[in-house]
């Protein structure tokens, strides 16, 4: 298997009862670039990054990661290997502050006496170096997500996926909740996480997104791949084409 | 990690230091608190008595005992309607092991305390592992314990018990009554607890978001069963110093206990959905009911008004929070919402 994938995926199929969702797709994720993932609903997009994310077993095919074969049976899996994955309905902590959102679950500790403190101030600390690193324009790793704007909760979800060195991210849908200017940050940030090395697959619906800061545009149509395309040659009319008639020679 | 960032300036960290203590959900309560004071300070010669401040204290302090537990509990996003009977029981069973077992009132106490462990774990086992809804299954399990309470008594008092059993209800510690200072450590311990350790912080988390909070693979379980089983040490501990306010081993005591722990908890701004809450607010959520109940007396007023004005307090409190979390405003109130 090719090294510069960062993920490639072989014949994945998977039924769900009568419906065939995916049929024998193939995808390649270069290292370092921003692969869109567009389609109508029920184009299958969200069910093959679930496959990916190993939330959902395929029926056949093989999934490689960094050009090792591997087998998913569980999210827990998939982030192992450095993926992570964000959804649409986050699974962010609204009432605690950035910092304990972004260390959930591998919090910096101290033991005294047998009890297990918080090292509150280095998580502070090292969530506020992550953010910058990220550029990610939150005041301070102590507010409260609550009273966040959905697109800074979903930056604080990215925040975490990084900070769990994350170098494969799947998102679905970032952009459909927010507004334009929201909207515009996250996929800034999006171009810089892609700038310093992260493989990014993004499901959208907004392929205008995916054609100012995407890199490739693959194309799915009743769980079958239509093709893909370089940004850079292909306008917004040639993406369209291929998600409502498929591909035009009837091969991938 | 990077060097770019730009530290903190010490003014900077001490408004953020400020903004921390006045997070606006215990600011709110607070200001309630200090207004109400300062105006019966000034209405009332004798409620600025040094007597009668110390009384308001003695007197919120196994309330604010055991809504410290009541608060971790409701934090996690459950409930435990268990306490006043789990108060009772160990009460009961720690005057009967001096009176019956002719133990000391120290290993009495700790048997007393141990009872209470027992009962908080019961209901941790049968919330977490059996994954029973909590509000059903404390009120049977406090209907339970205060059944084995009257069993093993008979329902009969026990009287004249030693000054090792009652210290903690009525002694002093220098000029200071023992119970107000228990109060103080027991709300600085919890605080501790709930802010600045693991443990603390996987309440909030299960409490704020189950379901993430599984995702990320902590032991919701054993977190549960850590939960309720303090919640049972506290209210055993506001039992047994009740005995010592009371003076006399009662088997019907705590019962009553319930209502003004919930109050104290609610009116200090902890969420009932779970995630938010603090033991600082329960503190003063507990004074601020103190300083109500008082202000009857002091004022001369019906004392009878007392239930009437906690209820109260409890709907303006619900009031407030639902207002706070936009669940409702004066369009919904007014039934425009259409």
């Amino acid at each position: 298997m090719s090294i510069e994938h960062a993920v490639e995926m072989r014949g994945i199929s998977k039924r769900f009862g009568t419906v065939q969702a995916l049929n024998g797709v193939d995808l390649e994720l270069r290292r370092g670039e921003l692969l869109g993932l567009v389609g109508d609903n029920a184009a299958g997009k969200s069910t093959l990054m679930k496959t990916l994310y190993g939330s959902v077993i395929p029926d056949a095919g093989e999934i490689f990661i960094e050009g090792q074969k591997a087998a998913l049976r569980n999210p827990r899996d998939a982030q192992a290997l450095g993926l992570a994955m964000i959804y649409q309905d986050l699974a962010v902590f609204n009432n605690l502050d950035v910092a304990a959102n972004v260390f959930t679950g591998r919090e910096y500790t101290r033991r005294v006496l047998g009890i297990t403190f918080l090292d509150k101030k280095r998580m502070y600390n090292e969530s506020e170096a992550l953010l910058s690193r990220l550029r990610i324009n939150i005041s301070s790793p102590k507010l409260l997500v609550e009273r966040m704007s959905g697109g800074q909760r979903q930056m604080v979800a990215v925040a975490r996926a990084i900070g769990f060195d994350a170098t494969i991210l799947i998102m679905d849908e970032p952009t459909a909740a927010l507004g334009v200017k929201e909207a515009n940050t996250l996929l800034d940030l999006m171009s810089e996480l892609r700038d310093q090395g992260i493989s990014i697959i993004l499901i959208t619906h907004r392929i205008s997104d995916v054609l100012s800061i995407g890199d490739r545009v693959m194309v799915l149509k009743g769980g079958e791949r239509q093709g893909v395309l370089n940004v850079e040659d292909s306008t917004l009319e040639d993406v369209e084409y291929l998600i409502v008639r498929g591909r035009p020679d009837g091969s991938g | 990690m990077t060097a770019n960032q730009t530290p903190p300036t010490r003014v900077e960290s001490a408004r953020a230091r400020v903004r921390e203590l006045m997070a606006p959900r215990e600011s709110g309560v607070f200001l309630a608190l200090v207004i109400f004071f300062v105006v019966m300070y000034t209405v009332s010669p004798i409620f600025r008595r040094p007597f009668n401040l110390t009384t308001i204290l003695r007197q919120i302090s196994v309330t604010s005992i055991v809504a410290m537990g009541q608060t971790l509990v409701i934090v996690s996003g459950a409930f435990d309607l268990s306490q006043g009977s789990i108060a009772g029981l160990a009460a009961m069973v720690t005057a009967k092991l001096w009176k019956n077992a002719g133990l000391d009132p120290p290993i009495a106490i700790i048997g007393g305390l141990g009872v209470g462990v027992l009962c908080g774990f019961l209901n941790g086992v049968l919330a977490a592992r059996f994954r029973l809804h909590p509000i059903v299954m404390t009120l049977a399990t406090g209907a339970v314990f205060l059944g084995v309470n009257f069993y093993i008594t008979r329902g009969e008092s026990i009287i004249g018990l030693p000054d090792g059993l009652t210290w903690l209800g009525k002694g002093l510690i220098g000029p200071v009554p023992a119970l107000i200072v228990l109060m103080f450590i027991v709300a600085f311990l919890m605080h501790i607890l709930l802010t600045r350790t693991l443990f603390g912080l996987r309440v909030r988390m299960i409490g704020g978001n189950l379901k993430a909070s599984q995702d990320v693979g902590m032991n919701v379980e054993r977190i549960r069963v850590g939960i309720f089983t303090l919640s049972g040490f506290l209210s055993a501990l506001g039992g047994i110093v009740l005995l010592g306010r009371v003076g006399n081993a009662l088997p019907q005591i705590g019962q009553g206990l319930l209502f003004p722990v919930v109050t104290a908890a609610i009116v200090g701004g902890t969420l009932l959905t779970g995630g938010v809450g603090s033991m600082a607010g329960t503190l003063i959520g507990a004074a601020i009911m103190g300083i109500a109940r008082n202000s009857l007396v002091v004022l001369q007023l019906n004392i009878y008004l007392q239930d009437i004005v906690q209820g109260m307090l409890v709907v303006v409190a619900l009031l407030i929070d639902q207002f706070r979390r936009g669940e409702l405003n004066w369009r919904i109130i007014l039934g425009r919402d259409r």
